[in-house]
């Protein structure tokens, strides 16, 4: 198998041009453009009716572009039918064949290429032993757990050594602690054969855990493209912000390069931000980076620079064991939500009124959206 | 309410045991009444026999015509069973998969003989092979037959067609399988139950049928069904009853293997 490497300046292995889908009236995927780099795990993230599984669909061959373009290694896929795309895919319930064996399973693709009888038999033992199904070989599928059955598809899918492995909400099915135990051994696969993965969820923890680079889509358009750190830490737009964790939104008026009214006090921002001046803009602050302070405490330390502070009242605080949240309203009767480790948070009693502050360096700002943006979509 | 009153409990437990009784019993009495008699020993079919023979038997092996109608209605069956199983795989695929406009009433347009009149059909394909000069032939027999067998080969093939996981069948073409390949080696072993249930249907529609038949047959071509209804408007004798018998053992046969192969194909 092929180490992973993955520098920048190589050229992508498969690149989706203008890539359309159209069902009548309905726009499923619109004019979307990605390259996927060689050996990258990247994942398509998004709520159901997003365009995520179609464009994968689409990638696959099962659907065909309304108009757009896809290539694998410079070469359009476009006119080239499923079966002779070498593409390699895991399916939402595995789609393992009922009536053979594991082994039977993971040497149909084998078969079908009339792969001489040793080298199949040896291929196949090879790749049962990589994903340690060797003492399952002769059990039928519905025989197996739901792991061993995800083991077997990702061994078909790998037996005849695609360039790309397509996964489509793989462990959609299973309970949460499986799920992680599932996505780890997934994760570590990866880094063993350095293939190129891409992985369809609606899962944004799993995303997470899992890929390297993640684009969110939101109607049929990708509205975001990193990494899970990049996306989170800077969100490029309010629905990426909102889609991915908890965000707090507050709408101020910009005065400076630099600086915002936020109800009656003054704010700074992060220079970084480049706003249009005298307008209305969004700010938005992760939870976890709003410290909360007793008045006591406020007065004993000092506002550190590039800080900011606002009074508030808080409503409720929650002990989570290792976190507590805390809900506070702020003079202009909007709510933030905060989230600190609780060994270094005191005791908030509802109505006490408290400090919040936050490094503007560690919010974001945004000149357009939309109020649907914002509010938390719970598709999950 | 009577039936949610819980005192009345054991009553209503008894009376059901006994309603549900006196039912299966209504429905096979007819059924053992004509066995008794196929081997009770009346020639005028008095029952209970006084006494027991096989002799009814022996005349109907004996009797050439006999014979003849009970091969030819078993090829009949055969040759329905076959081809309303080959013309329905395609058809369920065109149901099932199909993206088109009218569809649904596609779907009830192949499935109208099951409510549509037999005795309507019946007169339409007589009129139809009587023009053709086709009446008294096996392709009429077999060709009518196919009309009132192959809604239910439809609905038995596309009962287990709408159950399959249509992504084994993608797996298989992602895994290098032309889409006919991969319907031959993954999808038609996953719906085989319903392939077997509507060869077996098939044959029984054909193989009890009456009404269509009369009208196809000649002197020189007949069914069992039709032989019997022409000997019953001659005489009554206790040859009627063998071959009932036999054309109720035979369905029987094939109610058991039926039932079984859905057995087997629950299993998985």
């Amino acid at each position: 198998m092929s180490l992973q490497t993955n520098t920048m300046t190589q050229s992508p292995l498969v690149c989706l041009r203008e890539l359309n889908k159209e069902y009548g009236n309905f726009t499923a995927v619109d004019h979307i453009n990605l390259d996927i780099r060689k050996g990258e795990f990247l994942t398509f993230l998004g709520s159901s009716g997003s365009g995520k599984s179609t464009t994968l669909s689409m990638i696959a061959g099962f659907e065909t572009p309304t108009s757009g373009e896809i290539l694998l290694n410079d070469a359009s896929l476009i006119n080239i039918p499923s079966h002779k795309r070498g593409i390699g895919m895991v399916f939402q319930h595995y789609s393992l064949f009922p009536h053979m064996s594991v082994r039977d399973n993971i040497g149909f693709p084998l078969d079908i290429r009339k792969v001489a009888k040793d080298e199949r038999d040896k291929k196949v033992d090879e790749i049962l032993q990589l994903v340690q199904l060797e003492a399952f070989a002769d059990r039928r599928p519905s025989m197996l757990s739901g792991g061993q059955k995800q083991r077997v598809a990702i061994a078909r899918a790998l037996v005849y050594e695609p360039e790309i492995l397509l996964m489509d909400e793989p462990l959609g099915a299973l309970d949460k602690k499986l799920r992680e135990d599932l996505q780890d051994e997934l994760r570590l696969l990866h880094k063993r054969l350095g293939i190129t993965i891409v992985y369809v969820t609606h899962d944004q923890d799993e995303a997470m855990r899992l890929s390297e680079r993640i684009a969110i889509f939101k109607e049929g358009e990708i509205v975001g493209l990193g990494t899970g750190k990049d996306l989170y830490r800077k969100p490029p737009n309010a629905f990426v912000a909102s889609f991915l964790g908890n965000s707090n939104f507050l709408k101020i008026n910009v005065t400076g390069a630099a600086s915002a009214q936020l109800d009656k006090h003054h704010i700074i921002l992060d220079d970084l931000h480049v706003m249009p001046i005298n307008q209305q803009a969004l700010l938005m602050i992760r939870p976890e980076n709003l410290q909360i302070l007793t008045p006591e405490q406020a007065k004993n330390e000092a506002l550190i620079n590039g800080f900011n502070q606002i009074s508030g009242t808080v409503n409720e605080s929650v002990f989570l064991g290792e976190s507590l949240t805390c809900s506070i309203t702020i003079p202009s009767g909007e709510q933030l939500i905060s989230k600190n480790i609780a060994t270094e948070q005191p005791d908030l009693e509802p109505g006490s009124t408290v400090f919040i502050r936050w490094n503007s360096k560690h919010s974001s700002l945004y000149s357009k959206w939309e109020q649907s943006d914002i509010n938390k979509n719970s598709a999950q | 309410m009577l039936l949610s009153h819980g005192s009345l409990g054991w009553k209503l437990k008894s009376s059901l045991y006994i309603i549900t009784g006196v039912i299966a019993a209504f429905l096979a009495l007819p059924i053992f009444f004509i066995m008794a008699l196929s081997f009770g020993s009346s020639q005028w079919l008095v029952f209970p026999p006084p006494s027991w023979t096989l002799k009814w038997y022996e005349r109907f092996f004996d009797n050439s015509q006999w014979i003849e109608s009970a091969i030819t209605s078993l090829q009949v069956a055969s040759l329905t069973s076959i081809i309303a199983t080959l013309l329905a795989i395609p058809a369920s695929f065109a149901l099932v998969r199909g993206q088109f406009r009218g569809r649904d009433y596609l779907y009830t347009f192949f499935t109208l003989p099951m409510v549509v009149p037999v005795v309507i059909i019946a007169v339409a394909v007589y009129g139809t092979f009587l023009n053709l000069g086709l009446t008294g032939t096996l392709f009429a027999f077999v060709a009518s037959h196919v009309i009132i067998a192959l809604p239910f080969a439809i609905i038995s093939i596309i009962n287990s067609l709408r159950l399959f996981d249509k992504s084994i069948e993608d797996a298989a073409v992602i895994c290098g399988a032309h889409r006919i390949q991969a319907i031959i080696k993954v999808t038609f072993p996953a719906i085989k139950p319903g392939v077997i249930s509507a060869a077996l249907f098939s044959f029984l529609v054909s193989w009890d049928e009456v009404v269509i038949s009369v009208m196809m047959a000649s002197p020189n071509l007949q069914t069992l069904p039709v032989k019997m209804w022409s000997t019953l408007r001659q005489d009554l004798t206790p040859v009627i009853a063998v071959a009932s018998t036999l054309l109720i053992l035979l369905s029987l046969l094939i109610m058991i293997i039926a039932s079984f192969v859905r057995k087997q194909s629950n299993h998985h």
